[in-house]
């Protein structure tokens, strides 16, 4: 028997770590079935961790979720006892389960199957197969961009650029010196599908790379990984150590030609740096603050010197395809946008976690059949693709398919993937407002339209969420939106309205509604809602007046509560804390 | 092998190595930019040089982007110039300095008062006078006699008292008159003609300024001799004539022919004069005093108050009764109460239905109108003017007056005490309650309801073709003489621009424009106005002797050097609000956050205004990719951006060059040296 726990970071942060520690402590103390202990990376299931995974004698696979330090020693003793029956209790549920059954991986394949601390896990599963298979059949260059063609992939970290183009024009730029770079600084809130693969799976990134490296001339390559992913980097450079070793990486790998070394470089937590230019910048040790464009990096990147640079998914796809073909790549999808994409879910859903399908599938499907629908049921409001970079979809177009073009109809992006699920209890202004907070704090301060266009759209919204708005404010956010657009020097300042523009644009009576009405229809915005007490249905439990933060509900029990207006702070302690619905807001 | 492609429809021809920027350049396709200098790496922070390419999707930035072969460039499309206009705006939204000091932007004819106060104190007179006659002739005149609405802008009133503007103008206007006269430069003759109708401050300065230009310029003056109201409107002791004869002359010597004597619709004829000049100049000034519409007022010994001034100014002498009194409470009244004490006069009363706080005359005039002995009664109205048996003024009847509500003007509204009269005995009457124009002569022109000529206030026009006007005559009717100097000044390029074919509007320039209060200025040092030396109230009551001296030459460096020095020192070399005026930028649309902070002292000699920068790197670039050291750079993100030195200020003189570099590439006022830097890009 085998016992898997899953350590990703969000195994770690539910307890996974613990869990561990207890079921090693316990199996070291005492093993009487000879059961093996093992972790592995995180599987997209991040809402039920932590996960451990047992796999029989016959190979066949329980998983137990929620599981807590005291859980660990029940799983140990029916371990011990060879009887799992006790376990049911912990057992994934069916509807549960169809969270990964109605996924289709290719990037995250390995994710949740392998320890990735283990080089063998990886080689068990056709690991290094695809750089063997170039090397040793004598693939060429051009043999290789040609599959990456046929494949149809394009870059997965927002702008979404054919692969194949940008290899191709970097093998053809001149230099005997090319650079080959992974951009693993995933900044945009709401996506970690680039963690979980260098958590879970990093071998698979060096080979993506490996192969890029090959099909481009390049004999350096670097992981630009942001600091705040220790973990990742723990890992990452445990598997450049053992792919080392193995000769994977360094001189005449596999015996030819071919030699590439690989090295880290920790980013210091700058969101533009996500930006290619930037991150070259930042990895040539100056401010991170975007070059122009052109000259690409293809032509003059890191040191000048001809670079090309994928995202951590891109690569992760790239041995798959390799092993596959190209054509197994591009028989998934729909005619403009091949294969599959991950997405993090996460916001008002039941199920958040990462979720891999193939291009084409409804952002519906994503929403209610993968990721169970939203939390308590609450109707649906839009979903925020691409993060600050991307815009909202609004209910009504929740069988828009996702694929490149269809989803930029919308006005959001595919972005890299991430997807924040809310219901009607968000507002869509304070929403834009939040994600241009984030662009207008991770300018680098370096072009006007960025640095005080998103300064001044952030202060519109700010005073509409306050119910300080004015006639022509709407118009006034168009006008700088589109301004930024075409003004920005680079991508985070010429997507950064788009999180407004498409709230305006699907939502523009909740504006004119705080603007006009001085009112906040979901009930979001403190300064324009007030929270009182339904004394028909107070039973006066006091449970309100207990989570109040301010002494501002005061009351007899068993007679009803009353807030205080003047010392409220708008917490929403108190509904939460009602079990009877008598908590109001207006 | 070279690049064919058009920019607003001029053919440029561009090397494999050009940018759109480099190739329009050298075809003389201007295209503004704030963060280019060839000497660096190209940067493309300030977004201003965005081009429009046909069939490109996106704006390029000309500083980066490769022309290539039939590329349309357009640099002037709607999407451009929102595009850089915003942009200009945003800047702008967040830029606090003074492009020009408070002085400046309140005197209606723009003199540079800061720049001439500041080259006083430095012992540049010549420089100063030449600094004032970029504005207008006459200084010596005009810093005796101005209102001086700079110095009631002044902002050294925040620390105790503003600067002594206008007696500094005429301390070295009269230094320079009397050691080396200025001579005007005059251009080539243009063969254009034009007739000034008026020699009064109005008409000097157009002829002033048209002469310069280089057109044959004639004046028609009613009067023995130019100088209008100047002359015979304010007394002698206010402004000898000698003095006004003088800066005449200087104009008269630039090629201005004056003609005196001549009385449009008497000597000349309007129409004639239209036809036989290119263009016409009506500024002919305000001559007619208000009637009060008070019984009495047709009396003998019932005068306007100017017609008893021009009197005096055309020589005669008045006779004037013991008792005297002057209705109306601005400088007029003044002008007229204190001369009549010269003339003899035992009591004159001021006579005005309000209090002295509301009263216009300038303090200064009540305060010695006061000292020459004259009686003021205040919150009295003329009722009635009764006469002597022989039908002569007698007396006067005022109706007692209190002040209710305020009016349009915002002065508290002046209404009768019922049933309270105060009588009292004068020998004459003098009225002084305002002035209207009067157009006798000028056949076919438009007036307004009051009788003054209607002109466009941007082009001057009227509603004659070749027809312009000015002054006092013009729309709102009489103010101060600068404001005449001013409506003049801007006539002239008008009618110069008329001349040449085109038809321009004076458009006033966009300025950036900070707020101070007391608060900004605790630290200052106090430091007191310099006191006007002159004759004691005894010495000047029986005479029209002037009644100042003059600043003495260290009484007047000791004031100028009082002044604070608001308006930015770069403000010529300035990119930003050269490209500010040439989009016609409103930041005001883009409210809010307004960065204060103190400035950064880099390395003696320089130091760093952030307020003022617009961070467009040249500074730090320079220093790192053109001297090689990297002592300035970039802290901080997005809004809160900072161009700092990257070393402490006790390590400053070990790192930092000081070659001056970083001031030489600032596009705006930001990067400052106390060694003068000629400001200077390449592109």
């Amino acid at each position: 028997m085998k016992l898997v726990v899953g350590e990703g970071s969000c195994g770690l942060a539910a307890g996974a770590g613990a869990v561990y520690d207890r079921l090693d402590t316990l199996l070291k103390e005492n093993n009487p079935t000879g059961a093996v202990l093992d972790i592995t990376g995180c599987n997209g299931m991040c809402f039920l961790e932590p996960i451990v995974d047992l796999y029989d004698d016959e190979g066949t696979l329980h998983r137990y979720v929620k599981v807590t330090e005291k859980d660990a020693d029940d799983i140990y003793a029916a371990v011990s006892a060879g009887d799992l029956s006790s376990l049911d209790r912990l057992g994934i549920t069916p509807d549960d389960a169809h969270f990964l059954e109605a996924q289709t991986r290719v990037a995250l394949r390995d994710c949740g199957l392998i320890n990735p601390e283990n080089i063998d896990d990886y080689i068990a599963r056709d690991g290094y197969k695809a750089i063997e298979k170039i090397l040793k059949t004598g693939m060429s260059q051009d043999d290789v961009i040609e599959q990456i063609d046929i494949s149809g992939l394009r870059g997965r970290g927002g702008a979404g650029f054919s692969t194949a183009f940008k290899w191709r024009a970097a093998k053809n730029s001149e230099g005997d010196e090319k650079y080959l770079i992974c951009n693993a600084d995933e900044g945009d809130p709401g996506a970690f599908m680039d963690r979980a693969v260098i958590e879970g799976d990093p071998h698979n990134l060096i080979e993506g790379m490996l192969i890029g490296a090959y099909a481009i001339g390049a004999s350096t390559a670097i992981v630009y990984v942001r600091a705040e992913y220790p973990l990742a980097i723990v890992r990452l450079e445990k598997a450049i150590k053992d792919a080392t070793a193995r000769g994977y990486l360094g001189d005449n790998i596999l015996g030819s030609d071919f030699s590439c070394t690989l090295r880290i470089k920790a980013g210091a937590g700058a969101f533009v740096c996500g930006e290619e230019t930037a991150l070259i910048e930042s990895l040539e040790g100056k401010r991170g603050m975007p070059r122009l464009k052109p000259p690409f990096p293809a032509q003059s990147g890191y040191w000048q010197k001809p670079s090309n640079i994928n995202n951590v998914e891109t690569y992760a796809n790239v041995p798959w395809i390799i092993n596959n073909g190209g054509a197994a790549f591009a028989a998934m999808g729909t005619e403009q946008s091949k294969g599959t994409k991950v997405f993090a879910l996460s916001g008002k859903i039941k199920r958040g976690g990462l979720v891999e399908i193939p291009m084409g599938t409804t952002l519906r499907d994503v929403i209610f059949d993968i990721g169970g629908g939203i939390k308590n049921d609450v109707p649906f409001k839009a979903v925020q693709l691409g993060g600050p970079s991307g815009g909202c979809v609004p209910a009504e177009k929740l069988d828009t398919i996702i694929d490149y073009a269809e989803l930029g109809a919308t006005g959001a992006i595919m972005g890299s993937g991430g997807m924040v699920v809310m219901d009607e209890t968000t507002c869509m202004v304070n929403m834009a407002k939040f994600f241009l907070d984030f662009t207008a704090k991770e300018s680098c301060g370096k072009c006007i339209h960025c640095r005080l266009g998103t300064k001044r759209m952030l202060e519109i919204l700010d005073r509409i969420v306050k119910g300080q708005g004015e006639e022509g404010d709407i118009e006034k956010l168009e006008e700088l939106c589109y301004a930024i657009k075409d003004g920005a020097l680079c991508g985070l300042g010429q997507t950064a309205p788009n999180p407004v523009l498409t709230t305006i644009r699907y939502f523009r009576d909740e504006f004119e509604a705080h603007i006009e009405g001085h009112h906040c229809p979901a009930g979001e915005c403190r300064d324009l809602i007030t929270y009182s007490i339904n004394k028909d249905k107070c039973v006066g439990c006091s449970a309100c007046s207990r989570q109040c933060p301010a002494n501002a509900i005061t009351g007899e029990l068993k007679s009803p509560f009353e807030i205080d207006p003047e010392l409220c702070v708008k917490c929403g302690n108190c509904k939460t804390a009602c079990r009877f619905g008598a908590v109001e807001v207006h | 092998m070279s690049i064919k492609y058009t920019i607003d429809g001029v053919e440029v021809i561009a090397e494999a190595s050009d940018t759109i920027l480099s190739s329009a350049l050298r075809a003389g396709v201007e295209i503004p930019t704030l963060c280019f200098d060839k000497r660096t790496a190209i940067y493309g922070a300030c977004g201003i040089c965005l081009v429009e390419v046909e069939g490109v999707p996106k704006l390029l930035r000309a500083c980066s982007a490769k022309p290539m072969e039939g590329y349309v460039v357009h640099t002037d499309s709607d999407r451009v110039v929102r595009a850089r206009k915003t942009a200009l705006e945003l800047l702008l939204s967040d830029h606090t300095g003074d492009c020009r000091g408070p002085c400046k932007l309140n005197c209606p004819a723009m003199t540079d008062c800061q720049k001439y106060v500041q080259e006083i104190k430095n012992g540049q007179f010549k420089q100063a006078v030449e600094t004032i006659y970029e504005a207008f002739p006459i200084p010596a005149s005009i810093g005796r006699v101005c209102p001086h609405p700079c110095e009631d802008a002044c902002r050294r009133q925040l620390v105790e008292e503003p600067i002594s503007i206008a007696f500094l103008k005429a301390f070295a206007a009269d230094k320079v008159l009397a050691e080396d006269p200025y001579v005007i430069p005059v251009e080539p003759d243009t063969g254009k003609k034009v007739a000034i109708i008026g020699g009064g401050p109005a008409g000097l300065t157009a002829a002033y300024f048209l002469k310069m230009y280089g057109h044959a310029v004639t004046i028609f003056d009613q009067q023995p001799k130019m100088g209008g109201m100047l002359r015979y409107g304010i007394p002698e002791y206010r402004l000898p004539k000698a003095v006004l004869d003088q800066e005449i002359s200087i104009i008269e010597k630039a090629g201005v022919v004056m003609k005196n004597n001549v009385k449009l619709g008497r000597d000349i004829q309007f129409d004639d004069i239209r036809n036989e000049y290119d263009a016409v100049l009506l500024a002919i000034g305000a001559w007619t005093s208000v009637p009060m519409r008070v019984p009495g007022e047709d009396l003998d010994g019932v005068e306007g108050g100017i017609y008893f001034l021009e009197k005096l100014g055309l020589g005669e002498k008045p006779l004037l009764g013991k008792n005297v009194a002057v209705c109306g409470g601005g400088n007029t009244a003044m002008d007229c109460c204190r001369t009549a004490i010269r003339l003899g006069a035992e009591n004159v009363y001021v006579v005005y239905r309000r209090t002295r706080n509301e009263m216009p005359a300038a303090d200064i005039e009540i305060e010695e109108a006061e000292e020459e002995g004259v009686t003021f009664k205040f919150l009295t109205n003329p009722a009635e003017i009764y006469a002597d048996e022989n039908g002569h003024v007698a007396g006067m009847k005022l109706q007692i007056m209190e002040l209710g509500e305020p009016d349009a003007s915002g002065r508290r509204r002046p209404v009768p005490v019922e049933g309270a009269i105060e009588d009292i005995k004068v020998d004459n009457v003098l009225m002084a309650i305002g002035q209207i124009a009067k157009c006798d002569g000028v056949e076919g022109i438009e007036l307004t309801k009051k009788g003054t000529i209607v002109a466009d206030d941007m082009t001057f026009r009227t509603n004659i073709d070749n027809v312009f006007a000015a002054g006092d005559v013009t729309n709102r009717g009489a103010g101060i003489a600068i404001e005449a100097i001013g409506e003049a000044q801007k006539a002239a390029l008008c009618i110069n621009n008329y001349l040449e074919g085109d038809e321009v509007r004076y458009k006033k320039p966009y300025f950036v424009e900070d707020e101070k209060t007391e608060a900004d200025f605790e630290d200052r040092p106090k430091q007191a106005r310099e006191k006007m030396p002159g004759l004691s109230p005894e010495e000047r009551r029986d005479n029209f002797k002037p009644i100042y001296f003059g600043f003495t030459e260290e009484q007047a460096i000791n004031e100028a050097s009082r002044c604070l020095d608001c308006g930015c020192h770069d403000y010529y070399d300035c990119r930003l609000i050269e490209y500010a005026n040439w989009y016609d930028v409103h930041p005001e649309k883009f409210p809010g956050e307004v960065h204060s902070r103190p400035i950064i002292k880099v390395a003696d000699p320089i130091s760093h205004n952030p307020d003022k920068c617009v961070l467009c790197g040249l500074c730090y670039r320079t220093c790192d990719q053109v001297v090689g050291q990297t002592f300035i750079g970039l802290y901080n993100r997005g809004f809160s951006t900072i161009v700092n030195p990257m070393v402490p200020a006790d390590k400053a003189a070990t790192f930092c060059a000081t070659c001056l570099k970083c001031v030489e590439v600032c596009p705006t006022g930001a990067m400052k040296s106390e060694i003068p830097v000629v400001r200077r890009v390449e592109r």
